[in-house]
């Protein structure tokens, strides 16, 4: 059976290219960057040169700005625990209710640990309330840390804005930003509209580089101890042998991503447009969520009341398709998503969420499959659901009422 | 990091070692001058010596015809050896004239050094100026009251902090205690330290813990601006933040918002923050393309004049 790969925000398919590229660097030259010889050299040559490459596709002239480390994940604690190490004096954090957990827990974490946290909430499109960021800068504000795009619904902040407000507020404030999801599909000129911005994580495999390689920008000067002590590797800033193959990886990665970057974007856009607009048709009661917001091309997340999220990505893997959903029973937490909560979703929708996260090596035809066979699936599983009038096709009107007796 | 060196360095390096004629390793018996110089930071140490041939009169007038060195140390500091008895004996100076090569001219000599391998020319130059001094001593040469200053670099030895500009730990922490310098932007200011690349600024070990470890004792205090605190209290009672809010909101009812009204537009003050006013235009102001002018210009003045002069506009 062909698989259907729609799932691009959870992990995506490592390009030919960048595999290619990477191969010498698995095979005949294996050397440590670190080295004397010839052959080292050619090693620490070759990350000189992926840096640089990095660094130019983020509007960035010095190299030096950029680090290796080994995911998203990493850059995001190395980011946030780095900035509190080196600023004692200050413990205000402001985040949001809708970071992704390496950002969330990090922040709860250091709640825990005394320090004062603020997550500004997002309205029913995933907006952020913008009033209330404003309000919650402090003279004991240490750093602000806000994602670029979200992973759950696409829906993108305007980091542009937050970071000139947070800099014109107190330059003194780290800002920091998860751009996981964003990197290879928004231009970022971090010398430009993101001048602001003090440190900025992502990470390869969201980018058709392999898992296992992430980056964080640091701007020159920014208050931000670093996380891995050790040897001299990346100036002590991040210490540990350099993962040079990967590294090589994700340079490729990001050049193939921003070399055609409005070309596949627009390509992305349409499939994913075809898809909301067919599954908006076809099923009764569904609502896309982040809808109202900015959204990211590649993103659909949208709800099918009164269906379970987890009974849908079961039937849609009979047919070889690959999504998610913010349904308790898919999360491993049996918590559902705390995006979709934080938007006021109601439990009915949230737990028939789906999310389909597209990229350049999806086709037509791919969409054709899905918009075959999902409608179904949702009729389906509602004709066993007991809040749906199958007569009539619609919720039974007792069917709210039901959903709070069991809570 | 591998080093990136130049083809001349590296060139230089190799005929040192193979013991090519016309290179300098060695020592000469009996020199006329010699100087040491080691650092402990990068592992290495040279012993550099000269022979000058003797004017009968006047010893200033000594020219250096041959000089030596012997180096332990990287491919750089062996580089950077043969390039300092290079440029000695091409130029036939008198000692006191081979003071003027410095690091710098070495450097070039070597087509350049990676920035953290500057510290290697620096050991040449050093090693010159106490044969140089070594000489004088021998031949009765008043260099202090020729006015040449031998001690002008000195510099205490150490762990390299700022590898930059080779500054080390001793060095920084007798600089911030003698100018007293409480922030990383002072030290760069007053000594280069962590002006270059910056990473040393907030590594283990690097200035922002020199700091915190030297003022360690003393409760943080930060100078007040100058005339800033002088000032608020020379005038009258300063406002309440109410107080100061409801001005500002006064001010904006009276005399701005019926000047954007006009326009079909308005403002909306989203939060204050001491001096800072976050506003919003609205209306037609919103989508304008002078807005962030109108807020500066119209906003921002209108408050300064009636309200406070410290105030300043953030557009939201």
């Amino acid at each position: 059976m062909r698989i259907i790969y729609a799932d691009n925000n959870a992990t995506t398919r490592i390009a030919s290219e960048v595999y290619e590229a990477m191969v010498p660097f698995l095979t005949e030259n294996y050397f440590n960057p670190s080295s004397m010889y010839e052959p080292a050299r050619s090693a620490a040559g070759a990350i000189a040169q992926a840096r640089k490459k990095i660094a130019g596709h983020l509007g960035v002239t010095d190299a030096k700005h950029i680090l290796f480390t080994s995911c998203a994940t990493e850059s995001n604690n190395a980011a946030i625990l780095g900035t509190a190490k080196a600023n004692a004096n200050r413990r205000h954090i402001i985040t949001t209710s809708v970071e992704h957990p390496a950002v969330l827990e990090v922040c709860k974490d250091l709640q825990r640990g005394g320090y004062k946290v603020t997550f500004i909430p997002v309205d029913g499109d995933g907006n952020l309330d913008i009033r209330a960021f404003v309000r919650a800068l402090g003279s004991e504000t240490l750093m602000v840390t806000i994602m670029h795009a979200n992973n759950e619904t696409g829906v993108i902040f305007p980091i542009e804005q937050l970071s000139r407000l947070t800099k014109q507020t107190d330059p003194s404030i780290v800002f920091h930003t998860d751009a996981t999801q964003s990197v290879g599909k928004i231009t970022i000129d971090l010398m430009g509209d993101y001048r602001h911005v003090d440190l900025l994580s992502f990470s390869g495999h969201k980018l058709h580089a392999p898992k296992g390689i992430g980056a964080l920008f640091i701007r020159r000067g920014t208050p931000c101890r670093p996380f891995m002590i050790g040897g001299h590797q990346e100036e002590g800033r991040r210490a540990g042998t350099e993962n040079v193959p990967y590294i090589i990886g994700l340079a490729k990665a990001m050049a193939l991503a921003m070399e055609n970057n409005e070309e596949e974007q627009t390509h992305i856009r349409n499939l994913r447009d075809r898809l909301e607009k067919s599954l908006e048709e076809k099923i009764t009661c569904v609502n896309v969520n982040g809808k109202g917001a900015p959204r990211l091309a590649n993103t659909l997340n949208i709800s099918c009341h009164y269906v379970e999220g987890e009974g849908m990505l079961y039937q849609l893997s009979a047919h070889g398709i690959c999504a998610s959903s913010g349904s308790a029973c898919t999360s491993g937490s049996l918590e559902p998503s705390h995006v979709l909560r934080a938007m006021n979703i109601p439990f009915t929708a949230v737990h028939g969420s789906v999310r389909f996260s597209l990229s350049r090596y999806n086709t037509e035809e791919d969409i054709d499959r899905i918009i075959e066979v999902f409608p179904e699936i949702v009729a389906n599983l509602r004709k066993l659901s007991p809040y749906w009038d199958n007569e009539k096709n619609m919720p039974r009107p007792d069917a709210e009422h039901l959903l709070q007796g069991t809570g | 990091m591998a080093w990136e060196y130049s083809e001349r360095t590296r060139q230089l390096f190799m005929d040192a070692v193979h013991g090519k004629p016309g290179t300098h390793l060695g020592e000469i018996e009996d020199p006329d001058g010699i100087g040491e110089h080691g650092s402990m930071a990068c592992g290495d140490a040279m012993r550099f010596t000269f022979r000058v041939k003797r004017h009968p009169s006047d010893p200033t007038k000594d020219v250096i015809v041959e000089s030596r060195y012997l180096t332990f140390g990287c491919t750089s500091a062996i580089a950077a050896s043969e390039a300092l008895c290079t440029l000695i004996e091409q130029g036939g100076y008198t000692p006191i004239e081979a003071l003027k090569i410095r690091n710098g001219d070495i450097v070039k000599f070597l087509e350049g050094l990676p920035e953290q391998k500057i510290h290697c020319s620096v050991m040449g130059a050093e090693a010159l100026e106490s044969a140089v001094f070594n000489w004088a001593q021998k031949r009765g040469v008043d260099l202090e009251r020729l006015g040449v200053d031998i001690h002008a670099d000195e510099q205490e030895e150490g762990r390299i902090v700022c590898e930059c500009f080779s500054l080390s730990e001793p060095y920084l922490r007798r600089k911030i205690k003698e100018l007293n310098l409480r922030t990383i932007p002072q030290i760069t200011n007053a000594i280069k330290a962590g002006g270059g690349c910056m990473s040393c600024h907030h590594v283990p070990g690097g200035l922002q813990d020199l700091l915190d470890e030297i003022w360690s004792g003393e409760t943080k205090q930060v100078a007040p601006e100058p005339g800033k605190a002088a000032k608020g209290a020379a005038k009258e009672e300063p406002l309440s933040p109410y107080q100061f809010a409801k001005k500002v909101e006064k001010t904006m009812d009276e005399y701005i918002r019926p000047m954007l009204q006009r326009d079909g537009g308005d403002v909306e003050i989203v939060d204050i923050k001491e001096a800072l006013v976050y506003c919003r235009l609205k209306g037609a102001c919103a989508g304008c393309a002078g807005a962030a002018v109108t807020l500066k210009m119209m906003v921002e003045t209108t408050l300064k004049n009636v309200v406070d002069e410290r105030i300043r506009v953030i557009q939201v």
